[in-house]
């Protein structure tokens, strides 16, 4: 398992260079079932890492481009008149697939946000009064510009929630730019990226998540964390239960990728900027400031 | 008009309306009827004026309203200056008060005057069933004033949880007070009602006329040894000694009452005392009597101040006894005494007086006693033997016609003590020997393994003594000799047939109640003896057990020590009580580590995790790394993969560790020995 989850690690890190730990992340959300949001500037790898994640899962990808006039049809599926059969039939629209990348989510108007946050969180569609199914496992790869950027539709707090995780991909290395140079074009690399896993050892990698040991003291201390973000006056909101369970399950997959059959204080500091980061508002700055200090303040031990 | 703001809402005034009712629910039985309407008629008007019907009244209804209870008042006592028209003065000002209750001062103001009523009830009566209601008052009153702080407040769980909490709070402080702070006499004396029947002994008996011989089981006196009690048939109560006759009723004489000049000793410390010591101690709580006669055996002396000896051997009171009073008696049996001195002329003369005519049947048989030149016991022996042959003791005698004495004794021949004793004291002194009738009660019952002895009502009973000449006074029970049994065993048992024939429900045959009813009397006795008599004599006396000698310094500490001990401990509560809970062990172990490794000069950051702050060490103190690491280890093993094995590790590591003896360890115990985690 361990070997197996380097090498998943590995093949990702041949095309995104110098990012082990976004692509620890990355994989960490989807062994928790959470949906990815990814927020950089354009051109910094975040198509690549959604594709080359769908590549090395094994999973069926679609990618939209969300822009301004987009509907929602045009992400869930119409249902068209064939006059072969004189019938309606439904036609399946990107969602329908088990990775999807949601480029640019921000761009879009909320009517079609809001439609693929709900895919998002029932995991089915309803078109035309009838219910579907969405593909198991189903996982939802957003990406967003920075807010400052014109153009973007900036989804509200109760939608950001829906993410798992927030994770931005930043500026490469000087080593990783330079081999970039050096080498092959990552998109020719990332056709030759073969399946690692199939759908049932990704399922099967998910219910170990749930197995990984949160001793009471670690509990202790997750409790503590969230108490002071509650409690803080620097926090203008603290994190709910959801954002609470979220923290847990994704230091939960962060230790498993890391081979441990418990969860360490460390675990649940490797995640929390990306866990907590979009779900909490300082009265001032950035969430993952707020985080930042957050982690400084709380001690692991005791209250 | 006050602001909008401060008015009143519903549920204060409601409050409020209850907690005058419960302060003055116990008055409206003891003030006239019209106070009641006046309280209800307040009630109303204010109610109407929250409904916003009405106007609070203006000043000159104000005024009619003053003017009318004023009259009323006057009507309804006639004089002033006593403890009831003070106490309905102040029930009616508190009632009117509602005609002005209009902000929050003003109900806070109603609520602190409801104490202050309540606290009037005290004066009337001061039983357990009267403190457990003044108890409920005062808790229902705090609720109102809980009550006035808003709507939440004021819904009755809360407000009356709150306070309970109060006043349960308040409890030490109230034992604390009622312990060290000094009793101070009335600043003013508030004459106290004086038209209340007296019960039990009155001041004159008269034999021949109707029944008067009282049924009731109320309890008189409770009498608590110290040292030896009496054999029953020496437990005599004296209370009042009738040297009088006029033919039909025995009474006390001029000249013998305080008030008339009687001689009274007032402090027994005057008085020389007998060689011998007293054969009886004893204290002796009397109920109220509205008499001042107080109640003891012979040859009394009490210390208890107001109580005096008189010539005649009894004790009496200042004042008359207008509630429970306690006072300590040292008696000595007359036998014990050998200071007998001649009786003077003035006592002979009216211990011999008989009216000038009458009764010459006994006049006629006390002459042949007389004649026959017997002395004084011989006489009195066959006069006993008379009433023994041929009398009945019974509790409902015929009545008696002019000639009581002859009827009784030649007639009827039934009868029940005062008739026995006021034909005795007859005949000897027509015998020619000095006899008088006392009055008093005679026997009592003990109460839970003989801690005091109750005498109840029915207890009262008349006795003669006669004049023996050398040995003074002695008593004599005609009674006794008709029927023994009265005087061994009670009028209850003696009589049992007649005794309560006319009440609804023999009560007294079942056995469990009257055990109850003396169990509930020793709980009166008990509240008594603990509460209602705790004088600044027995402050004193407790205080001086309690501290030794009493000086400011001694009760200073007596107060302050136990403040101190409940701040102390109300400090402990919150600090054990805000720690939180405990920390699982292996992280006190973790903390401990981190103690020390803070004075070896390297402190872990608050959220640092032990892997971050061991790689740090290897970094800063790179001696001290291996160690630290092996620690880390098992503090990661033990706190997060729950593993015992790794606790005890962590633990034995700590116990051989320090940073300073770093190096010595690594060699005894080995880096190899300990398994690194992962």
């Amino acid at each position: 398992m361990q070997k197996l989850i380097s090498a998943i690690v590995a093949d990702i890190g041949k095309v995104l260079l110098g990012k082990e730990h976004q692509v620890k992340l990355a994989l960490a959300c989807l062994l928790s079932r959470g949906h990815l949001l990814i927020e950089d500037l354009p051109g910094m790898g975040k198509t690549t890492l959604a594709h080359a994640l769908a590549q090395v899962l094994g999973l069926s990808y679609k990618r939209v481009q969300f822009t301004s006039d987009m509907l929602p049809a045009d992400i869930l599926g119409v249902s068209i008149f064939e006059r072969d059969s004189g019938q309606f039939r439904f036609h399946e629209g990107p969602v329908f697939s088990q990775l999807l990348l949601a480029d640019e989510i921000n761009r879009s108007s909320p009517k079609t946000q809001s439609a693929l946050l709900e895919a998002m969180e029932e995991r089915q569609v309803s078109v035309d009064g009838e219910t579907r199914q969405l593909p198991e496992p189903f996982f939802v790869i957003a990406t967003q510009n920075p807010l400052h950027q014109s153009g973007t539709f900036s989804l509200p707090e109760s939608q950001l929630d829906r993410f798992l995780m927030r994770i931005s991909l930043g500026y490469p290395t000087r080593e990783a730019e330079r081999a970039l140079f050096l080498g092959v074009d990552p998109r020719a690399q990332l056709q030759q990226l073969k399946p690692r896993i199939d759908v049932a050892a990704l399922k099967k990698m998910q219910s170990l998540v749930g197995q990984v040991k949160a001793s009471e003291s670690l509990l202790d201390y997750l409790e503590r964390l969230v108490l002071h973000t509650r409690q803080s006056p620097e926090c203008a909101v603290g994190l709910s239960p959801r954002g609470a369970l979220a923290l847990l399950h994704a230091a939960r997959a962060w230790a498993l990728i890391h081979g441990r059959g418990h969860l360490l204080p460390e675990d649940l500091q490797a995640v929390l900027p990306s866990v907590a980061g979009h779900r909490l508002q300082g009265e001032s700055g950035d969430g993952i400031q707020l985080v930042e200090r957050l982690m400084r303040q709380v001690d692991i031990i005791a209250a | 008009m006050a602001n909008q703001s401060e008015l009143l809402p519903r549920e204060s005034l409601l409050w409020i309306f209850a907690a005058q009712f419960a302060a003055l629910l116990p008055q409206f039985a003891l003030l006239p009827l019209w106070i009641v309407c006046a309280w209800a008629f307040a009630v109303y008007w204010r109610l109407e004026v929250f409904r916003g019907r009405r106007d609070l009244p203006g000043r000159a209804v104000k005024l009619l309203v003053v003017a009318l209870t004023v009259g009323g008042l006057a009507l309804s006592y006639g004089r002033w200056f006593a403890l009831e028209p003070m106490v309905a003065l102040l029930a009616v000002s508190f009632t009117l008060k509602n005609l002005e209750l209009v902000s929050r001062r003003d109900a806070f103001l109603s609520l602190l005057l409801a104490y202050f009523v309540a606290a009037t009830l005290f004066v009337y009566e001061q039983t357990i069933p009267y403190a457990l209601y003044g108890t409920i008052c005062v808790v229902v009153i705090t609720a109102a004033l809980a009550a006035q702080l808003g709507h939440f407040s004021a819904r009755p769980r809360r407000a009356l949880g709150l306070s309970l909490r109060l006043l349960a709070q308040a409890v030490p402080l109230m034992l604390l007070l009622f312990i060290v702070m000094p009793r101070l006499g009335p600043l003013w004396a508030v004459p106290q009602n004086k038209s209340g029947a007296s019960t039990g002994v009155s001041d004159s008996m008269t034999p021949g006329d109707f029944t008067r011989l009282s049924k009731s089981d109320k309890p008189v006196l409770r009498i608590a040894f110290d040292g030896p009690v009496p054999a029953p048939e020496q437990r005599y109560w004296r209370g009042l000694v009738y040297s009088d006759f006029d033919g039909r009723r025995w009474s006390q004489g001029f000249g013998v009452d305080p008030r008339e000049g009687g001689v009274v000793r007032w402090s027994g410390r005057e008085q020389s005392l007998p060689e011998v010591g007293p054969r009886y101690r004893y204290r002796v709580i009397q109920e109220s009597t509205n008499n001042p006669w107080l109640f003891a055996m012979a040859r009394p002396i009490s210390d208890t101040r107001g109580v005096g000896e008189t010539s005649d051997d009894r004790i009496i009171k200042r004042g008359p006894v207008y509630s429970r009073f306690a006072y300590e008696v040292r008696s000595w049996p007359r036998e014990t005494l050998t200071d007998v001195r001649e009786l003077d002329d003035f006592q002979h003369r009216r211990n011999l007086q008989l009216p000038r005519g009458g009764n010459p049947r006994t006049r006629a048989w006390a002459d042949e006693f007389r004649a026959s030149g017997l002395d004084a016991e011989e006489i009195s022996a066959r006069v006993l033997k008379f009433f023994n042959r041929s009398f009945t003791y019974t509790l409902k005698p015929p009545a008696l016609g002019v000639d009581s004495i002859d009827e009784f004794l030649f007639g009827s021949q039934q009868g029940f003590c005062e008739h026995f004793a006021g034909s005795y004291v007859f005949t000897m002194r027509a015998a020619g020997v000095p006899a008088r009738v006392v009055a008093g009660y005679q026997g009592g019952e003990w109460v839970d393994q003989e801690e005091y002895l109750l005498v109840r009502e029915y207890d009262a009973h008349a006795w003669a003594e006669i004049w023996i000449a050398g040995r003074g006074w002695q008593r004599v029970d005609p009674t006794a000799a008709v029927s023994p049994e009265r005087i061994r065993d009670g009028l209850q048992n003696a009589a049992a047939e007649e005794f309560m024939a006319d009440s609804l429900l023999p009560l007294h045959r079942i056995g469990i109640l009257n055990r109850l009813r003396l169990e509930w009397d020793m709980v009166n006795y008990r509240w008594y003896q603990a509460v209602v008599s705790f004088d600044s004599d027995k402050q004193q006396n407790l205080l001086k057990k309690l501290l030794g000698e009493v000086s400011p310094l001694r009760l200073a500490a007596f107060i302050a020590v136990p403040v101190a001990l409940a701040l102390i401990g109300i400090l402990l509560w919150l600090w054990f009580s805000g720690r939180g809970r405990r920390l699982p062990p292996a992280s006190r172990l973790y903390q401990k580590f981190c103690r020390r490794m803070a004075r070896a000069g390297i402190a872990r950051r608050p959220g640092e995790a032990p892997r971050d702050f061991a790689r740090r060490v290897r970094v800063e103190k790179p001696a001290l790394a291996p160690m630290v690491e092996l620690i880390t280890a098992a503090f990661e093993k033990a706190a997060y993969g729950e593993d015992p094995a790794a606790q005890k590790q962590l633990r034995r590591l700590l116990r051989q560790w320090s940073p300073g003896a770093n190096f010595m360890f690594l060699k005894t115990v080995g880096a190899g020995r300990i398994a690194t985690g992962e």
